[in-house]
């Protein structure tokens, strides 16, 4: 077992090869069925691309998950500017680690879909923006990329075509905004990672003033397969609204947390009771974040009936986001974890907007004083209230992304809020 | 498959739960050394290298280091867009980022000093004063706050004898808070110059440090 992160319930399309070294290389990647997608794309021609992968109804998987097929025919037809593909490779939303992993252990998946997605929208050229933390998996991927330059795989006439796709790896300097794609956008041009106001949409105005498609690193990962086998292949996972697998990040109380691939609209307790190995101690669970820090908290009873598909955890009060599961169990202090997220987001609000900016701080000042026991019981309808004025009034959704939280917990664990200001009450009384 | 909790040895700890080794694991094997100058033009701005020895008087862009600024050009549409790739390798080779580093940068790229300082100090990764020969950054976000971040956070500073933010009186190491690393799953997430290690518990601590004052070079 290399790989140690595995389950029989999984459907492996994109993490198959994970610990297995061979895979790194070109030779390794060809043998195991990997470049043929670049090779088909290449003899059926871009319409016929984005056609199969808008058959395949593969939805972005970066947090949003926005028909893939659908954001590439948004691009303009005309081949008078540069067009440009940046593939998102920031993870930085607490609770996911799932691109790393696709990149150091798969890094020619990656390149494919890099390839594939770039002659698909008409781009000649492909900038992955990865995160500064990322060295090694970043090392790894360059190796990579020189050899399928040295294969003809990247750079002049790829494979004989007559088309020219170029790579280029970029690193940023870490801040978590860089994962929004406008404030991507920024980074890549020079510029503070701030986000910028929409529309102009990236795909009229992107990177360097010219149309521009951002897409996860999962995503285009997940492309190759789709244009080797055909769009309806991809479809016989997963649900009619969100087909395909999906990585499942689960951190947090499991005994076995990982990676795991499966398809779309798995149960959520079956994930966390039989493929994570269920709570840790064999304690109850108490809450789940399904999507990532920035998606509301669901209770252990939301859970019960939740289907991991983007419409399945809408129905139980939250979102897939990118799928980033973390579990706390009867132990976690929802409290402490809300503070910590509300530092998070104050920490990385790029500070252009006002409610978030000021939102953010705020919001982190209140909880760390009701954490300290000098809370009252008004400070939590002041949250509640500083959580609606940050809710759609920004430039992007940072802000809402703690008003989500915050609300939810304090709706859905308003005890454990009343504890700690009661507790601190009689602290101050003796 | 047992039902045992698992480790990942991303890290230094040998737990057995990969039949690869450390390097595989990382993939300093498979990429092997990487040149000063850059290798291909499509990777030349790809080394957010943090070396542990830091020359923090060394020339910027001079030699290998010319060259790999060159390649970087050659891979954007304005000058602008070398920016971050530019200020990545003058802290690779100063180990922080100064005003003077700033304005030198500026004045390669034809930038103004101003616009340079605004860009650097919006990231976190550009130090902008000298930090240990070893810098220690600990993920303290919720996944693995859950699983005890704070004490490993905590076990870090005591046993450094420092102050967060503050470099040990030997030059050796500076311990920070960090957000999350994107490893979420083998918490806690310790990130050590350009080196991961996982599952980091507060009893690995004394062990990771004796490694790391053992090491010489890059890590
Ligand atoms: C604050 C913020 C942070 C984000 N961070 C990331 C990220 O780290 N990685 C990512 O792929 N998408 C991130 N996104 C989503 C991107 O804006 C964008 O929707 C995504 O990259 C599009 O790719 P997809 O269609 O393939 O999902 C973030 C969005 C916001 C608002
Ligand atoms: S919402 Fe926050 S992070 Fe987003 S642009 Fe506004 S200030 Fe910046
Ligand atoms: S929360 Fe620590 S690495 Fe993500």
């Amino acid at each position: 077992m290399a790989y140690p992160y595995r389950h029989e319930k999984e459907v492996r399309l994109l993490s198959e090869h994970f610990g297995d070294l061979e895979a790194r290389t070109v030779e390794g990647w060809k043998a195991r069925g990997g470049y043929e997608g670049l090779a088909r794309a290449l003899e059926i021609g871009r319409e016929r691309v984005v056609e199969e992968v808008k058959t395949s109804g593969l939805r972005g998987r970066g947090g949003a998950g926005f028909p893939t097929g659908l954001k590439w025919s948004f691009m303009p037809k005309d081949q008078t500017r540069p067009h440009y593909l940046l593939c998102n490779a920031d993870e930085s939303e607490p609770g996911t680690f799932k691109d790393r992993e696709l990149i150091r252990w798969t890094p020619h998946q990656l390149l494919e879909g890099c390839l594939i997605g770039a002659y698909a929208i008409g781009a000649s050229h492909c900038y992955i923006y990865l995160r500064g933390e990322f060295f090694e998996a970043t090392q790894v991927l360059a190796r990579a990329l020189e050899d399928a330059y040295d294969a003809n795989l990247a750079g002049k006439d790829v494979l004989g075509s007559g088309v020219d796709l170029d790579v280029t790896l970029h690193v940023g300097a870490g801040a978590y905004i860089c994962g929004e794609e406008t404030g991507l956008m920024n980074s890549l041009e020079g510029r503070r990672g701030e986000p910028r106001i929409k529309p102009p949409f990236p795909a009229a105005v992107g990177a360097f003033g010219m149309p521009t498609t951002i897409n996860n690193v999962e995503t285009l990962c997940a492309v190759p397969g789709i244009v080797k086998n055909g769009g309806d292949w991809y479809r016989q996972w997963g649900t009619e609204k969100s087909p395909g697998t999906k990585l499942f990040c689960v951190s947090g109380h499991v005994n076995k947390p990982g990676n795991y691939e499966l398809p779309l609209g798995f149960p959520l307790m079956e994930l966390i009771e039989d493929v994570c190995g269920g709570v840790r101690d064999g304690n109850a669970l108490k809450a789940v974040i399904p999507g990532g820090s920035s998606v509301p908290i669901m209770t252990a009873e939301e859970c019960s009936a939740c289907s991991l598909d983007y419409e399945g955890v809408v129905e139980c009060g939250s979102m897939l986001g990118c799928a980033s599961v973390i579990v706390m169990d009867e132990t976690a202090d929802i409290v402490k974890q809300v503070r910590r997220m509300a530092y998070f987001y104050a920490h990385e609000s790029c500070g252009q907007c006002t409610p978030c900016r000021e939102g953010t701080a705020w919001a982190t000042k209140i909880l760390e004083r009701i954490e300290d026991g000098r809370g009252t019981e008004e400070d939590l309808d002041t949250l509640l209230q500083i959580g609606d004025q940050m809710t759609g009034t920004t430039i992007c959704v940072l802000s809402d992304s703690l008003a989500a939280p915050v609300r939810s917990s304090i709706e859905k664990f308003r005890d454990e809020y009343l504890a700690l200001i009661r507790r601190g009450e009689r602290v101050g009384a003796a | 498959m047992s039902d045992a909790p698992f480790k990942n040895p991303g890290w230094a700890g040998n737990t057995g739960e990969f039949d690869l080794t450390e390097a595989d694991v990382r993939g300093t094997e498979f990429v092997g050394h990487r040149p000063p100058e850059g290798g291909h033009p499509a990777a030349a701005p790809s080394y957010p290298y943090m070396l542990a020895d830091k020359a923090p008087d060394a020339p910027l862009f001079e030699g290998p280091y010319k060259e790999r600024l060159e390649k970087i050009r050659g891979r954007y549409p304005n000058a602008r867009a070398v920016l971050l790739p530019a200020l990545n390798l003058a802290q690779e080779i100063r180990g922080h980022v100064s005003p003077e580093t700033m304005d030198a940068v500026a004045e390669e790229l034809g930038l103004a000093s101003a616009y340079v300082r605004g860009v650097a100090t919006f990231y976190t990764m550009y130090n902008k004063r000298p930090v240990g020969r070893h810098l220690i950054q600990v993920c303290t976000n919720i996944s693995c706050n859950l699983c005890g971040a704070d004490e490993v956070l905590a076990a870090f500073l005591e046993h450094t004898g420092t102050e967060m933010g503050e470099t040990s009186a030997d030059g050796n190491f500076t311990v920070v808070e960090a957000e999350c690393l994107a490893a979420c799953g083998f918490p806690t997430c310790v990130q050590i110059n350009s080196r991961y290690f996982e599952n980091v518990n507060e009893a690995d601590v004394p062990q990771i440090l004796d490694r790391l004052k053992s090491e010489e070079g890059e890590g």
